[in-house]
Order: structure tokens, then sequence, then C-alpha cells
């Protein structure tokens, strides 16, 4: 975004357009999008499901997680726990946005299904007068930009016969970066540890359910530590 | 060929369970903002799930990769150390993904 055009800033903020806050997400997802897209149509899937996905679904990462699933043919309970688990931070998006998001039930709904990461962040930085049709409308269009993002990929990925190995790490590097970002704005470095302390456990027990497993033991290490360490504590306070 | 009927069973289920997901807090804002062991995990799991999201993938990948684990091992390091220092996500995923290509194709 370009922030120098405002060198003096007048005491009220001004009006951000919708499109400027967009365009960042569209750099984001329109190229992730056409990786989705290629990679389901390469794995066997119809072109409009790839497009049928992105319309209904609107999830990054579970959209990805279920492209090798679909292909190998998983049960439908299975990938639902895995995009429970997968989708399971989103839980916490709406707790900040309770008092921000416009009453009228279409508007409210459909933004409620659009909290995707990206449009979580945009929504919650934008100011509190922000009208309806300004929300609404920056969730249509980061949502446009992954359909027509997933179109593209998908026709790429019908003609393209035989696809360069690898492009999938496009999904590793996401987790690498939203780790990042997940790790500068944590408390301690003590979720990081358990998790992977807990995926070595999980991978040495049941290597096939390693993902699962260890996503348990994280919660449960996230219920039980704090409480723990505060036990200790208290300890050290009353000898 | 992925089945249609099955694709879009699925499809329907993943809608489901990530609409039900973000609107959770809506449906029950007052328990969730009373119970402190929501807050807790709320602090706690973004970090934990996203490592263990990432260091999956990556088991994954070298798994399917003949040559063993440094081309996944390169390709992270420069997605971690570039989001660190750049923080533009889309630059951290596009060149990552290149070098990965790259080091699998030659």
């Amino acid at each position: 975004m370009s922030s120098a055009s405002t060198a003096s800033t007048p005491p009220t903020a001004p009006p951000i357009s919708v499109l400027s806050l967009s365009v960042p997400v569209a750099m984001g997802y329109v190229p992730l999008g056409m990786v989705f897209g290629f990679l389901l149509v390469q794995a066997g899937g119809a072109w409009w499901l790839a497009v049928a996905a992105s319309v209904l679904v609107f999830a990054g990462a579970a959209q990805f997680m279920v492209v090798p699933m679909l292909a190998a043919g998983l049960p439908v309970a299975a990938i639902a726990l895995a995009t429970l688990v997968v989708n399971l931070r989103h839980i916490f998006y709406g707790l900040s946005l309770l008092d921000k998001l416009p009453h009228q039930p279409w508007a409210r709904w459909y933004l409620v299904f659009a909290l995707t990461d990206e449009t979580y962040s945009v929504l919650t930085t934008l100011p509190p007068e922000t009208s309806t049709r300004q929300m609404v409308g920056v969730a249509l269009l980061n949502q446009g930009w992954w359909v027509l993002g997933t179109l593209l990929g998908a026709l790429i990925g019908t003609q393209a016969q035989v696809p360069l190995v690898g492009l999938d790490f496009a999904l590793a590097a996401l987790f690498a970066v939203l780790a990042v970002e997940q790790w500068r704005s944590a408390h301690s470095a003590a979720p990081l540890w358990v998790a992977l302390a807990s995926y070595v456990l999980a991978l040495a027990v049941m290597p096939q359910q390693a993902l699962l497993i260890s996503i348990a033991l994280s919660v449960l290490a996230g219920l039980l530590l704090p409480q723990w360490l505060a036990a200790k504590a208290a300890d050290k306070v009353s000898p | 060929m992925i089945d249609t009927t099955y694709a879009l069973g699925v499809l329907a289920c993943m809608a489901g369970v990530t609409f039900g997901l973000r609107a959770l807090p809506f449906l029950a804002a007052k328990f969730l903002q009373k119970h402190p062991m929501v807050q807790q995990l709320g602090r706690f799991l973004p970090l934990a799930i996203m490592t263990l999201l990432l260091v999956h993938t990556l088991v994954g990948n070298a798994r399917d990769n003949p040559q063993g684990p440094w081309a996944e091992l390169a390709a992270v390091a420069l997605a971690l150390g570039l989001q660190w220092w750049k923080r533009h996500a889309l630059l951290s995923i596009l060149l990552a993904t290149a070098l990965y290509v790259a080091l699998r194709n030659t």
C-alpha cells in the first residue's frame, strides 16, 4: 500500500477505498487460487469443481489440504474432521468483530461466511464508521479474486499435460508465512516447542495419523500447561 | 478421475464445517468471552497449529522426494527467512516455491 502520499495527515483520517484495501489481497489470492485450481485439475477433478470449492468453501489452507485427500478418496467424515482442525483458528476471529459487523442479516452472515485470514485482517483494519456496503464490498472483492484465480488455474491445468514437480510447495510456503506471522504475535515460544514435540511423538506412535494426534496433543498441552506453570509459580511464592 | 458426487459431498461438508466455525463466536459470544479456557487456547493454539501444518506438509513433501529432505529444508528456510525479513507473503511464497521447483526439476 502507498502511504507516503498523505504526508500531512488531517486530524480526521482520510476514507480508505475498498479497492485499495483489496489490492494486496488480490496479489496473494489470484496466484494462490491459480495454484489451487491447477492442482485440483491435475489431481483429476473437473475445472468447475475447483471453482465450486472456491465459491462454496472459501478457505485457502483447507482447500489445498483437500486436494490430495480427494485424489486418495478419503472418507467424507475424515475430510470434515481435517477441515475442522485446519480452520479451528477461525473460531477466534469472530470474537474481535462481534460489535463491528453490520446487523442486517444478509450482510452479517455473508461476512461471517467470508471471514478468511485476509478478509479478517482487512475488516479489523477498517475504521469503525465504515458502511455496510464497504465491508460487504471488500469481502466480495476478496472472494472474487480467489474465484478468478481458481478459474484461471483450473483452465491452465486442463491444458497442461506434464506439470513441474513441486508446485504444491506453495502450500508449505504459505504455512511458513503464517507460522512466522503467528510467531511474531505469540506471547511465548512454548506453542512452537509443544507442537514440535507432539509431532515427533505422534510420528513415532501412529505415523498414519501424525497430524491429527499431534494437534490433539497440542490442544491438551494448551489446556494443561498454563495451569501447571501457574501452579508451579504459586508453589515458589509460598514455600 | 475424482468422482463428482463424492467430491460435491466433500465440498458441502467442508462448507458447513468452515461456516460453522466462523459463525460460532457470533452464536455463542457470551459463553466464549467468559470462558478462560477458550481464551487460553486462543492464545496457545494458533502458533502450535501453524507449526504442525508446516512440519506435516514438509514431511509429506520430503517423503515424495527420493533425493532426501535437502530441497525441502532449503526452500522452507528461504520462506521463513524472507517472511521474517521482508514481511511480504506473496514474495516469500513465490520465491520459495520457485526455488523448490528448480531444485526438484534439475
